[in-house]
C-alpha cells in the first residue's frame, strides 16, 4: 500500500487534499467478510457472512438490531460497529422518549455520520474502522444507507461491504432494477445470490456462516434469523456453493483472521 | 484531554451531557418559580368529525388587572398542529419562541419527508413540562395540543404538574369547571365525535367562550380560534406519497356578540346590596 | 503538481519561509476535486445549484442531498469533502440558533458569513486540527440587505458574490456566470441560466460521469408567487427547492444548449 509522510495522522491533508488515515480505515473494512444489503418497496434486507477464527469458536456476529424498525450488518472492526450501535439505540430510544416516533432512519444515520466525523478533524482521534450498512423502516418507507469511516453516508437501493464485495456489487447492479417489485422471499434471495458471488473459492454458505435480517412496513418488525431458521432460505436458494474457480482476477487471501484483529498492511 | 477534577471518573459527555458547573458554586441561589405573574385564562377546545376546534381569548392579566388584551394565547406548530396555553405568559413565551420554533426548523433541516405532527409535539412538551417540576422549576402552564394525527383528529391535556390526559373535550383554568360539561353535552364521548359536525362544533365552542366571559373574572371578550381539519389517509402510503392533507383555518379578534347580562340583575348579596 | 512544502506542509498552522500555511492549501485542492457548485444572486432573491456526481448506480435517486437549510431564510451548498460539510452545516445552523436566541430575530446573511468564516479560520490555527476541505456557498435574503450571497473558503476568506462557483468546474462555470447581467435577473430566469452551466460545466470537466442537478432558492416569503418590481426585493427569504417542474424545464434547456455545441466560446480548463 501507500507509505508517505502525510499518513500518520487525520489532521493532515496530503498535497493532493487527501486524507490517508481515513482512506485506510477504509482498508479495514475491507479486510472484514462481505454484508449486503438491499431495498423492495415494502422492505429491508441485510444479508451477511459470518466468520469464525478457528472451527471451534463461534461465529462474530454480523447483524444488530438497534430498534423494532431497524437494524444494522457490519464489516472491520466489530467493537467499533457496537459502540455506534449502542450510540444508535440511544437515539432511537430518546426519539421514542421524546417525541413518541420511531426514529426516522435518515436522521439516526446522521447522527453516526456527523459522530464519525468529528474523529477525522482532531489529533489524538482515530477515524472508526468499520463500515456499516443501515436499513429500517419508516413513514415514508423502507431504505438502506452506507455508512463509512469517513463520516459518509449515502442511501442506496442495494450495496455490499467487506472483502470480495465488489462481486456482490456486481450482482446487485446488474438486478436493482427488479428488487422495488420484488416480494420478501424475492428479494432475500437476492441478497443471498449476491452473497454467494462474494465467496471464496471452495466455500458455501451454510447455517453457520449465513445471517438474514428482514424488516418491513405495516409493522413488520425487525427480525434476525440465524442457525436453522436460515436453512429454509438455504434450501430455496438451491446452490450454495462459491462459483469462483481457479485463481479469480482479485488476489484477495482467504482471510481466516475475525475482523477485529489488527489490519495487516499488505504489500 | 482534560484532566481536571470535574471530569475524574466522569463518563462520556456525549452519552450523560456535559458537567453542570452550578453545582461547583456554594451558596448558588437555586431558582424555585414560586407563583405565575402575568397570566393567561381558560383554552377550550373540542373535536368533531373531520377535525379539531381550540379557542383562547387574548388577555393577559397582571393579577386583577387585565393588563394586555392583544396577546395570541394560541399558536401553529408546524402544519398539523395548533397549541394553546393558560397559565403564566412569560412561561407560554418561553415555550412557543424558544423551545417549539427551533423544535420545528430543526425537524425542517432534516429535508427528508418526515414532520412533527400532534402526538409527536404532545408527546415533547409533556416530557418537557414533567422534567422542569422534577426540577422545582415548573414552566407555569396548563396546555393544550389540538391537531390531525394518523387520520383523526387529536386532542390531549398537559400541565405544569406534568400530567396528561386526553379527552374529546377539553379546556384549561376556569373552562375545565364551566365549559366542558357544555362541551360534553354535544359530545360526550369518543364515540359522539363521529356524529358532531364542524359548524355544531364551534357554535358550542363559541356559546363557552360567552359563557366564560360572564363568570371568569379574569376573562375577555375578544378571542382567536383555530379550527384545524384533516382530509385523513389512516396509514401513509409505503412510498409516502398521498400524504394526508390538513387544513388550519384561523379567526382572529372574535368579538362575543349577543351577550345578555339580565342575570346580573338577580344576584343578592354582593357590597352594599342586602336585599 | 504544487511544490511540496518540505517540511513545513506537514503539521496545520505552521508557515513555510514564504508565508504560506500548506496545509489550507491542500485543503483547497480536496475541494477542486469536489463537484461543481455555484450560487446567483438575483434582484428578488439567490439561486444555487450543486451537480450531484453519481458513484454509483445503486445510489437511490433524488436522496443524498446536497444543498442544506440553515435557518428558514439561507440555504447552504458545499464543495469537497462532504463529511466536513455537514459540520459545517452544523456549526451553521448553531450559530442562526444562538443568535435567534440572543436577538430575537433571524440571523442576517452577512452576519452567519462572518461567522462561517471565522470558523473556518479557526481551524487554520492549530497543529491538532486541520482545515475543512469544502468551500461553503451561503445563500440568504433578510431584511436589511435583500438577497444575500457569500462563498466561504477553507481558509476562511469569504467574500460577498452576484455570481460564486466552486469545484471542479469552477473555471467554466465563473466565465459562464460573468456574462450574466446580474444582479438584474429573476430568480426565475436564474434557476434556467444555473442549470444550463452546471451542464456546461460538467462537460467540460467530468463528462464520463453521471450527475444529477439539485437547485434550491431563496425568495421573499410573501411574495413567493407574485412578480418582482423594479428595485431590490428586501424582506425575510424562504430556502425551499425549486419546484419540479421548472427544474425538469431547466434542465430540457440546458440539455438542448449542449447539442447545439454549447454557449458561445469553448472553455478548455487544465488542471
Amino acid at each position: 500500500m501507500f507509505r508517505n509522510n502525510y499518513d500518520n495522522d487525520s489532521v493532515t491533508f496530503s498535497p493532493q487534499g487527501r486524507i490517508f488515515q481515513v482512506e485506510y480505515a477504509l482498508e479495514a473494512i475491507k479486510q472484514g467478510s462481505v454484508a449486503v444489503g438491499l431495498v423492495s418497496k415494502t422492505h429491508a434486507v441485510l444479508v451477511a457472512l459470518k466468520r469464525n477464527a478457528e472451527e471451534l469458536g463461534s461465529y462474530q456476529k454480523k447483524i444488530i438490531g438497534i430498534d423494532t424498525h431497524l437494524g444494522v450488518a457490519l464489516a472491520g472492526l466489530a467493537p467499533d460497529a457496537r459502540v455506534l450501535s449502542n450510540f444508535m439505540r440511544q437515539q432511537s430510544m430518546s426519539s421514542r422518549l421524546l417525541y413518541n416516533r420511531p426514529v426516522p432512519v435518515a436522521r439516526v444515520v446522521n447522527a453516526i455520520a456527523d459522530k464519525a466525523q468529528v474523529n477525522t478533524q482532531h489529533y489524538g482521534r482515530r477515524p472508526y474502522g468499520v463500515g456499516l450498512l443501515v436499513a429500517g423502516v419508516d413513514e415514508t418507507g423502507p431504505h438502506l444507507w452506507e455508512f463509512q469511516p469517513s463520516g459518509m453516508v449515502l442511501e442506496y437501493r442495494g450495496a455490499s461491504i467487506g472483502a470480495r464485495s465488489q462481486s456482490a456489487r456486481t450482482y446487485l447492479e446488474r438486478t436493482y432494477e427488479e428488487f422495488a417489485e420484488s416480494s420478501r422471499e424475492e428479494l432475500v434471495l437476492h441478497g443471498l445470490k449476491a452473497l454467494r458471488d462474494s465467496l471464496a473459492q471452495d466455500k458455501e454458505l451454510t447455517i453457520a456462516n449465513t445471517s438474514v435480517a428482514v424488516v418491513g412496513v405495516g409493522g413488520e418488525k425487525f427480525r434476525l434469523y440465524d442457525g436453522d431458521e436460515v436453512g429454509e432460505w438455504l434450501e430455496k436458494l438451491g446452490n450454495v456453493q462459491s462459483s469462483r474457480g481457479g485463481r479469480g482476477a482479485e488476489e484477495e487471501e482467504e482471510a481466516q483472521a475475525a475482523p477485529e484483529e489488527t489490519m495487516d498492511t499488505t504489500e | 484531554m482534560n484532566h481536571l477534577p470535574e471530569v475524574w471518573g466522569r463518563p462520556r459527555n456525549d452519552v450523560y451531557g456535559a458537567y453542570d458547573h452550578s453545582y461547583l458554586q456554594g451558596s448558588h441561589p437555586m431558582q424555585h418559580t414560586q407563583q405565575p405573574i402575568v397570566t393567561g385564562t381558560s383554552v377550550i377546545a373540542l373535536k368533531f368529525n373531520g377535525g379539531v376546534v381550540i379557542a383562547a381569548d387574548n388577555l393577559a392579566s397582571y393579577g386583577s388587572l387585565a393588563r394586555f388584551t392583544d396577546v395570541e394565547r394560541l399558536k401553529q406548530v408546524g402544519t398539523h398542529t395548533v397549541v394553546g396555553a393558560g397559565g403564566d405568559i412569560s412561561d407560554m413565551q418561553h415555550l412557543y419562541e424558544k423551545l417549539l420554533d427551533s423544535l420545528i426548523i430543526k425537524e425542517e433541516y432534516q429535508n427528508d419527508g418526515h414532520s412533527l405532527r400532534a402526538s409527536h409535539i404532545y408527546r415533547y412538551l409533556s416530557r418537557v413540562l414533567y422534567h422542569r417540576r422534577c426540577k422545582f422549576d415548573p414552566l407555569w402552564n396548563t396546555i393544550l395540543v389540538a391537531g390531525w394525527d394518523d387520520g383523526k383528529p387529536f386532542l390531549a391535556s398537559a400541565d405544569l404538574l406534568g400530567t396528561t390526559f386526553s379527552s374529546p373535550a377539553l379546556a384549561t383554568g376556569f373552562g375545565a369547571h364551566l365549559a366542558v360539561p357544555l362541551l360534553r353535552r354535544v359530545c360526550p364521548d369518543e364515540n359522539a365525535v363521529k356524529s358532531l359536525t364542524k359548524e355544531k362544533a364551534i357554535e358550542t365552542i363559541e356559546e363557552c367562550m360567552k359563557v366564560l366571559f360572564y363568570r371568569d373574572a379574569r376573562s375577555l371578550n375578544k378571542y382567536s380560534m383555530a379550527v384545524i381539519t384533516g382530509e385523513g389517509v389512516e396509514q401513509v402510503p409505503l412510498s409516502g406519497e398521498g400524504k394526508e392533507k390538513v387544513h388550519v383555518e384561523w379567526k382572529k379578534d372574535i368579538t362575543l356578540e349577543n351577550q345578555s347580562w339580565k342575570f346580573a340583575e338577580g344576584i343578592r348579596g354582593y357590597g352594599a346590596q342586602t336585599v | 503538481m504544487t511544490s511540496i512544502g518540505t517540511g513545513y506542509d506537514l503539521s496545520n498552522s505552521v508557515f513555510s519561509p514564504d508565508g504560506r500555511n500548506f496545509q489550507v492549501e491542500y485543503a483547497t485542492k480536496a475541494v477542486e476535486n469536489g463537484g461543481t457548485a455555484i450560487g446567483i444572486r438575483c434582484k428578488d432573491g439567490v439561486v444555487l445549484a450543486v451537480e450531484k456526481l453519481i458513484g454509483s448506480k445503486l445510489l437511490v435517486p433524488g436522496s443524498n442531498k446536497r444543498i442544506a437549510m440553515v435557518d428558514r431564510h439561507v440555504g447552504l451548498a458545499c464543495s469537497g469533502l462532504i463529511p466536513d460539510a455537514r459540520h459545517f452545516t452544523s456549526r451553521a445552523r448553531s450559530e442562526a440558533a444562538s443568535w435567534r436566541k440572543f436577538y430575537h430575530t433571524p440571523i442576517p446573511v452577512s452576519s452567519l458569513a462572518d461567522r462561517m468564516g471565522g470558523y473556518a479560520q479557526a481551524y487554520t490555527l492549530y497543529s491538532s486540527v486541520r482545515p475543512f476541505g469544502v468551500t461553503a456557498i451561503i445563500a440568504g435574503m433578510d431584511e436589511e440587505g435583500g438577497p444575500g450571497l457569500w462563498m466561504v473558503e477553507p481558509s476562511g476568506v469569504g467574500w460577498g458574490y452576484f455570481g460564486a462557483a466552486t469545484g471542479r468546474g469552477r473555471q467554466a462555470a465563473k466565465a459562464e456566470l460573468e456574462k450574466l447581467p446580474l444582479p438584474n435577473i429573476t430568480v426565475k430566469e436564474a434557476v434556467k441560466h444555473a442549470a444550463r452551466i452546471i451542464y456546461f460545466a460538467h462537460d467540460d470537466n467530468s463528462k464520463d460521469k453521471d450527475f444529477e442537478l439539485e437547485m434550491t432558492w431563496v425568495r421573499h416569503e410573501k411574495l413567493a408567487t407574485a412578480e418582482s418590481g423594479e428595485g431590490i426585493v428586501k424582506g425575510w427569504g424562504k430556502h425551499e427547492e425549486v419546484p419540479k417542474e421548472l427544474v425538469a424545464e431547466a434542465e430540457k434547456l440546458a440539455k438542448e444548449s449542449m447539442v447545439e455545441g454549447g454557449d458561445d466560446e469553448e472553455m478548455e480548463v487544465e488542471e
